[in-house]
């Protein structure tokens, strides 16, 4: 699996390196070089493992987790190549390249204007790689192997997720890969009617269909000042950030598959209620419409987890500053390339708070918790628990431990929900025109280390690490003593 | 109510006697008095509370006319009409013959609003606040045990200020009976429904829970005269060292100093107030068993204890490293200090908080958040409940591994049921909704995001000093009107603890339209008659 990742990087890089050749900017020298180096040992790795026909759940996530890191750290190879980043900072080169696969969008890139044109539509595709293998997790691998309670994708909107791991996961991944493509070209296309250059439309539409939220301009969007570019990006954002298992269903069934689900709602009325509250509360401090503007923007920015900007929100009111972080916080929907908690699990916790409620006035009542038309067995309710609890105590101890190497409480606490969300930007000072330089070195490698943990749930990560330290051979061991008993 | 523990004869027949008569007389006093036509539990809670505060409004009002302070006058007239509105309340109302939980939990939180009022008017009518909402703010201050106020109390007269610190004195000793005698009966259902999970240790102390109570109170009337002997002993003058000495050990935090400790500027003090504030954060039947048996192992073996000492240690060896220079033995005092203050949410400054290193802030206030140990009078959200969290978390992970496997969630000894864990994750998330918004409210009343997020987790968590502003004590100063009551709520919710109030919320309609009919019926049956 990681050989077939970093195949695809190698190709990325070439890519980039004709870009680079045609911009005539540079870097296309170091692109190659590193593209060979990349091919060759996922060409080794491709060819010199199968996949084992009995992929159980604990080495499917150790594949998973294990080639998101290869991939990621072979990702950083053109950034030092190029001469980007130097390499007595190949910490940040990774960072780069970790922030480019997860789709969060974080950088640590300061002067935009002496990178080259390649290695900027490189760091564009990364996320735009990381999106499509991201696609295909969220859909179809995680749900099938029941990370914290995803099967509930699967109980709401059978869409194409895989029964049988090896099976069918090619072949769903065949179509989701169209769709993602499909809309790409939409995106780009619509980016160039609207009046970007073909390079600027394509990296975008790169960063935003993958929800990343990677510009090649310091200003984010704010570069462009354009109401109508920012008017595609949006929808753009607001169709990334939502399921795609149920977009596949409403390419199939027409429209309708969309009332259906009730997740859509709950994400698109969380849009629309931070909208809202950031009007209400920017009223009197923006001229009117310029608040009207740019809220909407960042409620859908930041609702999908993209994190694209189009201002300084760091300048708003601190309520807003609340209302921005709430989104960071639960993120997309299952099943899209966003990052944060998951609108679905937001709905479990609150049928399950309220269900907690009820049972404190009626003690012997039998409830169920429902979700739209569905009821949710108990234990998929206590996975989703359990996710959320975790998730919320890595925000709590990364905010904490970020504190202790001097950042500011509310930048730390930011930047950690906005890493484990894989956001992009934070508040404080790291916020959307801003970099992350602003944390010290160490404290951005904890960050790297949320963005993988956020990326890959929470779950699949943890375990791999126990998978390498116990030794997978043990841990099959385990498993078969415990279905026997 | 009825007993529900198991009869087991414990101490001797004296103790017995004086333990059983105590409750069993002021519970026959109580039937006595109220014998109504309304057979309301709301109803004979308010009558109970603003009765029982009574006498401290009257002794406060002794004291400042003893003193010559211009308070006497306010707080007679104010314990008056307290008293004659408890006794018309209580006249007019009756036991219920049944009680369903969902009235129960409303007559906790009425019993909670009840105190509040009284105290309100105590601080209105003195000109100790000059507003109602910061009247109230105070008042929710005073009863919730935070140690947050709008009042410079060196500015206070004598008899408000030990108003003020024998009401936290009082409202958590009332605490203590609520821990003892209403929450069992909440059952799985209910406040205490982590399955006794918070208050666990508070069974079976005794035989009846009413001679459990008066144990329990016998110990903190005790610990309480102690920690007043201390502070006296470390320097502090008679007043100083009752007013401390009742704010410290009921983790309440009021001081009669605007520097609070930190004020007296002495070692000593210091020493005994960190003391104070680590017993105020332990479980109160865990000391009662340990004492009166001597045996001190009792502690070491109690895996919540552990915890608790383990992690003031842990956080104090953090802030330490964290901190610029090499610590000297001021710097450890501080530091421990703080920790203690947090963790005990107890409140109290001695320091300059405003100049600690970030890390340190952020995690004082994850300390605020982790609070006591259950069954004590601290607030938070109970060190046991978030090793039960812990131990969740755990097994979620080990089941994605394993989905088939069945596996129960043990802390030390006992098993929590999966009842109860869901009831502390309720209360959890539930809480955390709660907190947002008002810390939205706090932003819009003009905090900044800091201060507001500071301000809130310490609110909710009955502490009181928080991060953002000049001094530690300055937010609620800083709000205005719709800041103060939010503050108000946050404190309370964070002392009756979100479900009940919830609870009493969604059932205010149900109840009152019963009771109406009731009242209806029984004056129909009368006319009849």
């Amino acid at each position: 699996m990681a050989g077939a990742g970093l195949l695809a990087v190698a190709f990325a890089m070439i890519f980039s390196a004709v870009v680079a050749v045609v911009d005539g900017g540079g870097g296309a020298a170091g692109l190659i070089v590193s593209a060979v180096l990349t091919g060759s040992v996922g060409l080794a790795l491709f060819l010199g493992s199968q996949v084992s026909p009995t992929a159980d759940s604990a080495l499917a996530f150790a594949a998973v987790a294990w080639s998101w890191v290869a991939v990621s750290l072979a990702g950083a190879l053109p950034f030092l190549l190029t001469g980007v980043i130097s390499w007595e900072h190949f910490d940040d080169a990774i960072f780069e390249s970790i922030s480019g696969f997860t789709c969060s969008g974080s950088t640590i890139l300061s002067d935009f204007g002496s990178v080259p044109q390649g290695v900027l539509f490189y760091r564009s595709m990364t996320q735009w790689l990381g999106g499509m293998g991201l696609v295909v997790l969220a859909v179809a691998v995680l749900p099938a192997l029941g990370i914290g309670g995803l099967d509930l994708i699967a109980s709401e909107a059978p869409g194409p997720t895989a029964d049988r791991l090896t099976l069918r996961v090619r072949d769903t991944a065949r179509q989701l890969w169209l769709l993602y493509g499909a809309i790409t070209c939409a995106v780009g296309l619509a980016l160039f009617l609207v009046g970007m250059s073909v390079f600027d439309a394509v990296t975008h539409a790169f960063t935003t269909v993958s929800t990343g939220g990677f510009s090649p301009h310091a200003d984010s969007i704010a570069y462009f000042d354009s109401f109508p570019i920012e008017m595609v990006l949006m929808i753009g954002m607001v169709y990334s950030g939502a399921s795609f298992s149920i977009h596949w269903h409403a390419l199939r069934q027409g429209i309708g598959a969309y009332t259906r689900v009730s997740e859509i709602r709950w994400y698109l009325l969380l849009i629309a209620g931070a909208f809202g509250m950031l009007v209400w509360v920017n009223h009197g401090e923006l001229e009117w419409l310029q608040s009207l503007r740019e809220s909407v923007f960042y409620a859908v920015s930041l609702g999908s987890n993209t994190g694209f900007g189009n201002s300084d929100f760091v300048l708003w009111m601190p309520a807003a500053h609340l209302t921005l972080l709430v989104l960071m916080l639960v993120g997309g929907m299952s099943g899209s390339t966003a990052g944060g908690m998951k609108v679905l699990r937001l709905q479990v916790i609150f049928r399950y708070s309220f269900r907690e409620l009820m049972r404190a006035r009626h003690p012997n009542a039998v409830i169920p918790i429902r979700l739209g038309r569905t009821t949710i067995e108990e234990q998929i309710a206590a996975k989703v628990v359990g996710f959320v609890l975790l998730y919320l105590g890595l925000i709590v101890v990364g905010g904490v431990v970020l504190s202790g190497m001097g950042v500011d409480p509310v930048t730390a606490f930011s930047g950690s929900v906005s890493a484990l969300g894989n956001v992009g930007p934070a508040l404080g000072e790291a916020g959307p025109t801003s970099n992350f330089l602003v944390f010290p070195r160490s404290g951005r490698v904890v960050l790297m280390m949320m963005m993988a943990l956020g990326r890959l749930e929470l779950f699949p990560a943890m375990l791999m690490l126990v998978a390498s330290l116990r030794g997978l051979s043990q841990m099959r061991r385990q498993r078969e003593v415990g279905q026997l008993r | 109510m009825t007993p529900r523990s198991p009869a087991r004869v414990v101490g001797p027949a004296l103790t017995q006697r004086v333990t059983s008569w105590i409750p069993n007389r002021s519970a026959a006093l109580l039937r006595g008095v109220a014998a109504g036509r309304i057979e309301s539990a709301i109803g004979v809670t308010v009558g109970a509370v603003w009765l029982s505060t009574t006498p401290l409004f009257f002794l406060c009002a002794a004291v400042d006319l003893v003193d010559g302070g211009p308070d006497a006058d306010a707080l007679l007239v104010s314990g008056l009409v307290t008293a004659v509105a408890g006794l018309f309340v209580l006249r007019l109302s009756r036991f219920p013959s049944e009680l369903p939980i969902a009235r129960l939990f409303s007559a906790l939180v009425c019993g909670a609003l009840a105190a509040l009022v009284a105290v309100t008017a105590a601080h209105f009518v003195t000109g100790a606040a000059s507003t109602v909402d910061a009247a109230l703010a105070e008042a929710s201050a005073t009863i919730s045990g935070t140690n947050a106020s709008t009042i410079d109390p060196e500015t206070l007269s004598l008899g408000m200020m030990l108003f003020r610190s024998i009401g936290q004195w009082l409202a958590a000793a009332a605490l203590i009976v609520v821990l003892v005698r209403i929450l069992p009966h909440l059952g799985v259902g209910g406040l205490d429904a982590d399955g006794g999970v918070a208050t666990r240790s508070a069974r079976r102390l005794a035989p009846r829970s009413g001679s459990t109570m008066v144990r329990l109170l016998a110990l903190y009337s005790l610990l309480t005269f102690l920690l007043l002997i201390a502070y006296f002993l470390a320097g502090m003058s008679l007043i100083d060292s009752l007013v401390h000495s009742t704010t410290t050990i009921s983790s309440g935090g009021f001081s009669s100093r605007s520097g609070s400790i930190g004020a007296f500027d002495s070692a000593a003090i210091e020493w005994v107030a960190i003391v104070g504030m680590v017993t105020a954060g332990t479980s109160l039947p865990l000391m009662f068993r340990a004492l009166r048996r001597a045996d001190l192992h009792r502690f070491a073996r109690s895996v919540e204890f552990r915890s608790y000492i383990g992690l003031i240690i842990a956080a104090v060896v953090v802030v330490l490293a964290w901190s610029e220079e090499w610590p000297t033995m001021n710097d450890v005092r501080e530091s421990v200090f703080s920790v203690a203050s947090a963790i005990s949410t107890t409140g109290y400054v001695a320091g300059d908080l405003a100049s600690v290193s970030y890390g340190a802030e952020a995690l004082f206030l994850v300390l605020m958040v982790v609070g006591g140990m259950s069954a004590s009078v601290a607030g938070g959200f109970k060190v046991m409940r978030f090793m039960v969290i812990g131990r969740y978390i755990g097994r979620e992970l080990r089941r994605s591994i394993h989905p088939t496997a069945v596996e129960k969630i043990h802390l030390g000894r006992s098993s929590i049921g999966e009842v109860a864990l869901a009831r502390i994750i309720g209360e959890l998330f539930l809480s955390t909704m709660v907190l947002l918004p008002l810390v939205l409210v706090f932003t819009a009343d003009g905090l900044n995001f800091e201060a507001a997020f500071s301000f809130a987790v310490s609110a909710l968590s009955n502490v009181g000093f928080a991060f953002g502003l000049d001094g530690p004590h300055d937010h609620l100063g800083a709000l205005g009107t719709i800041g103060h009551l939010a503050g108000a709520v946050l404190m309370l919710v964070g002392r009756v603890s979100i479900t009940p109030i919830l609870v009493s919320l969604g059932g205010i309609g149900e109840p009152t339209q019963r009771e109406i009919r009731r009242w209806r019926r029984t004056r129909h049956e009368k006319v009849i008659r």
